[in-house]
């Protein structure tokens, strides 16, 4: 019986670890179902975005009235758009639901809500050794977006003194037609 | 046989961790306010701001903060040694969207054992400014502010070692907001007997 014990202790501590380790790879498409779901909203992928003139990870943002600079290291961007969709639903109630998928594996940094205009701004942070990872979820009546970033220790030092600034940078940076 | 007795062993152990774990981590976040009693008034603001720095994230910001750079350099001297920062402000397009009990749920907690109102502190910005420490012994634990006005709500909350001119000093950053605050003279105990 101790043996039949310990072999189930050891099997589920390491289905445990697992679980934590593969919701950790995939919490940005995990992000993004969940809008989908919650909102009944599908969003658009990125060969499409391309096809519209959107590029990722071209422009430089200007943050507090700095140097423009490029914040998320080259290559790191993942990116999910929702566009002309509607986002009416209890937000609250999508905040808290968000809070319980990600506050294992990411450290919420802030958070603004507006119940005027339906804005919801969400930064969550994820220590990644040497860089450090930033979900960056926005979404507004009609559009949303999920980017998910590396940043520079020094870029993140950016977004810890000008949390809400940068976040929008970041958003700005992933997003942003191409024109120039 | 053996690894069956280590875990004998060893699993009343990981169990009273488990159990005391949750007692240790209270105890240390003393001056930690909880601010979820203030969650349902974001139904109501035209702009709700949630700040969460906690205890990992002031680790991580304590190694990205470059020294060679001036304002870096001071905000890490600032955050240095504490625990968190917390920050729940709300504003609205009323007058009336918040009540007196919303605010009790937070002056409640700073009217535990340790917790001082501070009188010499006063504000550019409009409203009413309370100013909280919190004292474990001769050592600052931790600092609270609460500033209300007709439309307006917020409360700060910073765990671990901080005084009122750092506090001023990190106005602006790390998402704690401008709050015009201006430490008067040497700091009295409101309730000074």
């Amino acid at each position: 019986m101790k043996a039949i014990a310990t072999t189930i202790l050891v099997v589920a501590l390491i289905s445990t670890t697992a679980n934590v380790v593969n919701a950790k790879g995939d919490d940005f498409n995990s992000v993004v179902k969940m809008i989908e779901q919650f909102y009944r909203v599908k969003h658009v992928g990125l060969p499409f975005l391309a096809k519209a003139g959107m590029k990722v990870a071209t422009t430089a943002a200007r943050i507090k009235g700095g140097e423009a600079r490029r914040i998320a290291e080259a290559g790191s961007i993942k990116l999910a758009v929702f566009e002309d969709q509607d986002f009416n639903g209890d937000f609250i109630k999508f905040r808290s639901s968000l809070n319980e998928a990600l506050n294992v594996t990411w450290m919420p940094l802030v958070q603004t809500l507006s119940a005027t205009d339906g804005e919801q701004v969400y930064i969550y942070l994820q220590d990644a050794g040497e860089k450090t990872n930033v979900l960056v979820i926005t979404i507004e009546q009609r559009e949303a977006t999920v980017v998910q970033v590396t940043l520079s220790p020094k870029n993140l030092a950016l977004l810890l003194k000008d949390p809400e600034g940068t976040g929008k940078a970041i958003t700005q940076e992933a997003t942003i037609n191409d024109q120039e | 046989m053996k690894p069956l007795f280590h875990i004998n062993f060893r699993t009343p152990l990981l169990a009273l961790l488990l159990v005391l774990a949750p007692a240790l981590v209270a105890k240390a976040q003393d001056s930690r306010i909880q601010m979820g009693g203030l969650d349902h008034l974001a139904a109501k603001a035209s702009q709700t701001v949630d700040v969460s720095i906690d205890e990992r994230l002031m680790r991580l910001a304590a190694k990205v903060f470059s020294d060679k750079d001036e304002d870096e350099r001071e905000v890490k001297q600032l955050i240095a040694n504490l625990k968190g920062i917390y920050v729940k402000s709300f504003e609205f397009d009323t007058d009336g969207q918040f009540v007196a009990a919303d605010v009790e749920t937070i002056r409640m907690q700073l009217r535990a054992p340790g917790w001082t109102r501070l009188v010499n502190v006063t504000s550019k910005k409009e409203g009413m400014l309370e100013v909280y420490l919190l004292m474990n012994g001769e050592q600052i634990g931790g600092l609270a502010v609460l500033h209300t006005e007709d439309r307006e709500l917020t409360v700060v909350n910073i765990v671990g070692p901080v005084d009122l001119d750092k506090l001023a000093k990190l106005e602006g950053q790390l998402g704690v907001p401008e709050l015009g605050i201006e430490p008067t003279k040497k700091t009295k105990k409101e309730d000074e007997k």
